[in-house]
């Protein structure tokens, strides 16, 4: 046993801040603490000593949040908002617009179960909320989550207004029911301003859905990606993975998405973590590590896509994710930006960049809602809207120079902290961040932090029973 | 029949009050040029491109050209 780092998390039965040691036995990585009171939790973190050390090569890449809504009183984890002693900005912040959902899945971390239309945030709320996040001045993307985001009938109204105050990347995290079942539903996104589908995608046979998320969902995935593709919405498959149910379902998800490029942009791998109530602490058989994710990529795709082609994100902790940039060829094959950067490793940094959240934001930010194409074209002219096609027009000249180009795509995962994992080095360079009902901003994983018994440190109710 | 005849179109040309006909455009964008048949005014050259394909696929060819 060697030790590794001293750091600090929180009792996972009574939430006090405790001493904690990252520590290597063999070639695994655990989180040790010991609680005065509830005694000790030893936990997996990283299965993989070598990918652990090349992590943490990059070293750190914090950045002062520009503005700090809180002070320090209790310290890490007890005062988000952020506080000053938060060391990095927000990328990609969440705006919860309701609690209700259409599902009830196992796994959820949202508090969607037993809420009604009369607990939903109201637009104005939604808007302040915007409002206040424009004060943290650099770009940030925005997630609209829940809940499920489009039991809301007022969605596309939400995402006009928060385009309307500049934010130039918006996405909803979804299951896709909605998205599937209803006809024009979204075009009609997509014309609000909407930019992305973050998807939940979990594997591609119906018992993985049955499992994970408690129906069959195979189908309305299908139809809600052709439905995102043909409203040029980009779209983002994010499979929650689960030792001894999806595990094994890696490499076809790779495969599923790859066959949609370019709809769909990147697939976002989240290994499970455990909120809600929890008698007995989940044990090291039910965690998979993101060296794990990574191995399994490796194997699953019979080394087309290696370990090698992955490094850490850019400017969250390089223990909260993994990112590997690829093009796709006109032929369909893929090449890793890494190695094809040559010596250039920077290079391939670049290229990764606003990658390590998952996010579907292209790089140029080259978002349709935002341009207008006709004004760029020599030899083009524009007339009133008209979306008929016009019977005879022959545009066949575009597509084929579409067919033979090539096309990026992003495969990256990301490690969500929960009460036994949580290491507060990791927490405040944490850089996805949640408003809160009473218009905080919250580092993701702290804001879905519960105890043993489900009690929780940000939300304002205990979460549903898991 | 005659198929080289010209084939309107039912949009009328703001301009010229003419029906627009197909035909072959030309266009342009960052150095690529494209081939393409598209409605276009008989009268002052006035070429319709919908919203549809503006924010589709040429969108697609404009960023993809962007990219190189």
């Amino acid at each position: 046993m060697s030790l590794l780092a001293v750091t600090e998390s929180i009792c996972p039965v009574c939430l006090r801040r405790i001493d904690a040691r990252r520590v290597a036995e063999g070639d695994e990585v655990f989180l040790i603490k010991h609680c005065p009171e509830h005694g000790e939790f030893k936990t997996i973190i990283w299965r993989g000593l070598t990918t652990y050390q090349r992590w943490l090569e990059r070293g750190s890449r914090t950045a002062t949040p520009p503005v700090a809504e809180t002070t320090v009183r209790q310290g890490c984890p007890y005062d988000c908002g952020l506080c000053p002693d938060h060391r990095q900005q927000s990328c990609c912040v969440l705006l919860e617009v309701t609690q209700r959902c259409n599902l009830r899945c196992p796994v959820c971390f949202a508090d969607a179960g037993s809420a009604d239309r009369n607990d939903d945030p109201s637009l104005e709320e939604i808007e302040t909320w915007a409002e206040g996040l424009r004060a943290h001045g650099s770009p940030i993307n925005i997630q609209l989550s829940g809940g499920e985001p489009t039991v809301r009938d007022d969605l596309p109204t939400i995402i006009e207004r928060i385009r309307s105050r500049g934010f130039g990347f918006v996405q909803i995290n979804t299951n896709g029911i909605r998205l599937a079942k209803e006809t024009g539903y979204a075009r009609t996104l997509a014309g609000a301003g909407l930019d992305c589908a973050f998807l939940q995608f979990d594997g591609v046979n119906d018992a993985t859905y049955e499992r994970v998320r408690g129906a069959r969902l195979l189908e309305i995935k299908r139809q809600a990606i052709q439905n995102c593709a043909e409203a040029g919405l980009a779209i983002v498959l994010v499979p929650t993975l689960v030792p001894n149910v999806n595990i094994g379902e890696i490499g076809t998800i790779i495969d599923f998405a790859l066959a949609h490029v370019p709809a769909v942009r990147a697939v976002h791998f989240q290994p499970i973590s455990y909120f809600g109530r929890y008698p007995t602490s989940p044990v090291d058989a039910q965690r998979i590590t993101l060296p794990e994710v990574m191995t399994e990529i490796e194997r699953q795709t019979s080394g087309r896509i290696r370990v090698e082609d992955f490094g850490p994100g850019t400017s969250e902790h390089a223990l909260c994710s993994f990112v590997g940039k690829f093009e796709i060829d006109g032929a369909g094959r893929l090449h890793s930006a890494r190695r094809t950067a040559c010596c250039s490793t920077a290079q391939a940094q670049d290229r990764e960049t606003n990658a390590g959240c998952g996010c579907g934001k292209p790089s140029d930010d080259a978002s349709p809602s935002r341009r207008v194409v006709a004004q760029r074209w020599a030899a083009t002219t524009r007339q009133p809207d008209n979306r008929m096609p016009v019977a005879g027009a022959d545009v066949s000249s575009f597509d084929a120079f579409l067919a033979a180009r090539g096309h990026t795509f992003s495969i990256s995962g990301m490690a969500f902290q929960d009460a036994w994992t949580l290491d507060l080095e990791r927490l405040r360079e944490c850089f996805i961040h949640v408003v809160s009902a009473d218009r905080r901003v919250i580092p993701f994983c702290a804001h879905n932090l519960t105890s043993m018994s489900g009690e929780s440190l940000y939300r304002a109710s205990a979460l549903a029973e898991a | 029949m005659n198929t080289n005849a010209p084939v309107e179109t039912e949009l009328l040309c703001a301009a010229c009050r003419q029906p627009l006909v197909l035909g072959k455009v030309k266009a342009s964008y960052l150095g690529s040029s494209f081939e393409v048949d598209l409605p276009r005014c008989p009268g002052c050259g006035f070429v319709y491109v919908s919203e549809a394909l503006a924010q589709g696929k040429m969108l697609q060819v404009e960023q993809a050209l962007e990219d190189k």
